[in-house]
């Protein structure tokens, strides 16, 4: 039952990696946290959903054009509701991204309805047993892709002259743009790639449970979110680290304490985690200029 | 500067009043020639499908009555308000309704939780409540005022344990939801346990909204029982029986009325097939007015009706019988809803016993080739 859990645990922990990064990329340039990101993943598992159903087009081209479609709409928020703010006090862009989550759930449910829609794909349902663990194809998807996405990512950033960009500008968006960075594409550029991966973690749960639905960003948001504070928020490393680390803790916990507490005890944890590193696990101490 | 801004604050606030006495002139001129009925229900927030389903039944309960020339010539109204499935909103959606004197009776609220929330409000103002879906054994005692279409969790989860020994489990494992609703069904069905000889391995509760039960069902896999039995709602008992299927599990799954809906089958695709469940509302069956309003349903919104749609659809119904025969006053619909003796409803044939709780028979049901049936 122990493998089984950790399997269980590691599955749900990728997704709230990946949407844990769009997060975490965004605070690290901008220091706003993006309410809306569980909504645009919503949007992303919903425009999988189109492309399946109503243009019949294979699974991987699925994946593709939801992330291009949910990267452009990334880019469009942020230039439409944060992009305005940037010169406002902090409390404004929180404000107004709390308004484009609502924007957007209402949307989804008026183009999609209310009701929670089955995912139109035979994929993912044939399942393997190794041992005692039983693992389903979508789960080996979820565990595969996620990887090879974080892997990517993490070789852009350090290694690619534009990731390089990227890190400048997360570091101070002044001296960036003054060594002639475009900062503001850095930041479109943040927002998309945050988009696109939270569309891949949208795809791969609709498939993973079979059902979308317009309301599915909140919980996902929030636990990703606090995946993101977790494992130190403007690191990536510490996305990935904290979704993993919270998918585990929440299914052991779930498997050998009680299911009913589960959510309380990966809370518990990261007060803790908290109140012994403020800046998360991975996360770099900032002095406050005063 | 700041007299700009005082000016542009004036403004708006003239805009605002201009909107709400516009309101009020609305709801002041429609109260002479109409009928007016509240229905409160999560129309947004995470319940808003079953909301959603709520709306659907009612309005077309109205617009049935409507277009056969209304009650006397009055047209009658639905008064749709949200309460996101809160029971605090609900307190709030029911102080607006019972303060409405235009409101002849409230069809509502979904969640136990919220109907036994507002229950004081309106047996305080003598405005009689029908809920079409709050089946938690303390509605019972709501008040008199308060009735309800569905029957009490207590009864199904009675019922089902016979029926679970029927089928000859032995070993059975409980997940239900962590509500009155869930808690209720829980603690009968496991009272009922012993003497029907099944053996409880395993009671897991989950969160409303909770998508992962791999955990959970991780869990009762080890227990290794014969059937699991599900109190809660269809979204969840779907993503169940599929994520049991995913585990590789080899089990049967029973349930209550509530996960009697098309989405239980199309998001639980082959993994609920040979699902056992109850039903009051089963249209294709013996029963030719839920049949009939199958099809009057499936004619106006193009979709099935699910069983809430179908109690809210028989509630809105007997409220309109109730002013057709006793005239529009809020105290006549109680003396007309006590009265009422084998009515033919969409849900089943039912009356009312003292406390204002149903009195009826379910159909037991099953999937077969991705469709409900009746089980032999």
């Amino acid at each position: 039952m122990l493998f089984q859990q950790i399997t269980n645990g590691l599955t749900i922990g990728m997704i709230y990696a990946l949407i844990a990064l769009g997060y975490t990329m965004v605070y690290g340039i901008l220091k706003i946290v993006n309410f809306a990101h569980g909504d645009i993943y919503m949007i992303g598992s919903f425009l999988g959903l189109f492309f399946l159903k109503e243009l019949q087009v294979p699974l991987y081209v699925a994946f593709i054009f939801s992330a291009v479609v949910t990267a452009l709409l990334g880019v469009t928020i942020e230039r439409a509701a944060y992009r305005p703010l940037r010169k406002a006090d902090r409390i404004v862009p929180l404000i107004s991204a709390l308004g484009v989550s609502t924007f957007l759930i209402s949307v989804a449910q008026l183009i999609w309805g209310t009701e929670m829609r089955p995912f139109p794909t035979t994929f993912g349902a044939k399942i393997y047993t190794v041992g005692s663990v039983t693992i389903s194809e979508i789960q080996i998807l979820i565990l595969v892709l996620s990887c090879l996405l974080m892997v990517g990512l993490h070789l852009f950033v350090k290694k690619t002259k534009i990731g390089t960009a990227m890190r400048a500008t997360s570091i101070s968006l002044t001296n960036a743009a003054l060594l002639g960075i475009n900062t503001n594409r850095m930041i479109s550029l943040a927002f998309a790639i945050g988009s696109a991966l939270a569309a891949c973690a949208g795809i791969m749960v609709g498939i993973y449970y079979n059902a979308v639905y317009p309301t599915m960003g909140y919980m996902a948001g929030i636990n990703a979110f606090t995946a993101a504070v977790l494992g130190g928020i403007g690191s990536i490393p510490g996305a990935m680290l904290g979704g993993v680390l919270l998918g585990l803790v929440e299914a052991l916990a779930g498997a050998y304490i009680s299911t009913q507490y589960k959510s309380v005890i990966s809370f518990a944890i990261l007060i803790i985690v908290l109140l012994i590193r403020p800046s998360g696990i991975l996360g770099k101490k900032e002095i406050d200029k005063v | 500067m700041k007299q700009k801004r005082k000016l542009s604050i004036g403004l708006i606030a003239i805009l605002l009043i201009g909107i709400l006495s516009a309101c009020s002139n609305n709801s002041g001129s429609s109260e002479s020639n109409t009928i007016r009925i509240g229905l409160a229900a999560p129309i947004s927030g995470t319940q808003a499908q079953y909301g959603t389903a709520f709306k659907n039944g009612a309005e077309l309960a109205a617009a049935q009555i409507n277009e056969s020339g209304g009650i006397d010539g009055k047209q009658v109204e639905i008064v749709v308000s949200d309460d996101k499935g809160d029971s605090n909103e609900a307190v709030t959606v029911a102080n607006k309704f019972v303060s409405d004197k235009s409101i002849l009776a409230v069809v509502g609220h979904f969640n136990s939780s919220a109907t036994l929330a507002t229950a004081p409000v309106y047996n305080k103002s003598k405005i009689v409540q029908i809920s079409p879906s709050s089946s938690a054994p303390g509605v019972t005692d709501a008040g008199e005022y308060t009735y309800r279409v569905i029957t009490t969790d207590a009864f199904q989860a009675d019922y089902l344990a016979d029926w679970s020994k029927e089928l000859g489990y032995s070993k059975v494992a409980l997940i239900y939801e962590q509500s009155d609703f869930g808690i209720g069904l829980l603690d009968v069905y496991k009272q009922a346990a012993p003497e029907n000889n099944i053996e409880i391995t395993a009671t897991e509760a989950y969160n409303p909204g909770e998508k992962d039960f791999s955990t959970v069902l991780t869990k009762i896999k080890a227990t290794n029982p014969d059937a699991i039995f599900i109190g809660g709602f269809y979204n969840e008992a779907a993503l169940i029986a599929q994520q049991a299927q995913k585990l590789g599990m080899d089990v049967e799954f029973i349930g209550v009325d509530s996960l009697y809906s098309e989405a239980l089958l199309e998001l639980g695709q082959q993994s609920v097939e040979d699902f056992k469940l109850i039903g009051f509302f089963f249209p294709g069956g013996d029963n030719a007015k839920a049949t009939e309003f199958a099809e009057q349903y499936q004619a106006s919104y193009n979709s099935k009706p699910d069983t809430y749609a179908a109690y809210s659809y028989v509630a809105t119904s007997l409220i309109i019988d109730a002013i057709k025969e006793q005239g529009a006053d809020r105290e006549s619909i109680k003396t007309f809803l006590d009265q009422v003796k084998d009515y033919e409803g969409a849900t089943g044939t039912l009356s009312f016993d003292e406390n204002g709780d149903v009195v009826t028979v379910p159909s037991k049901l099953k999937v077969e080739n991705g469709e409900f049936v009746l089980s032999e």
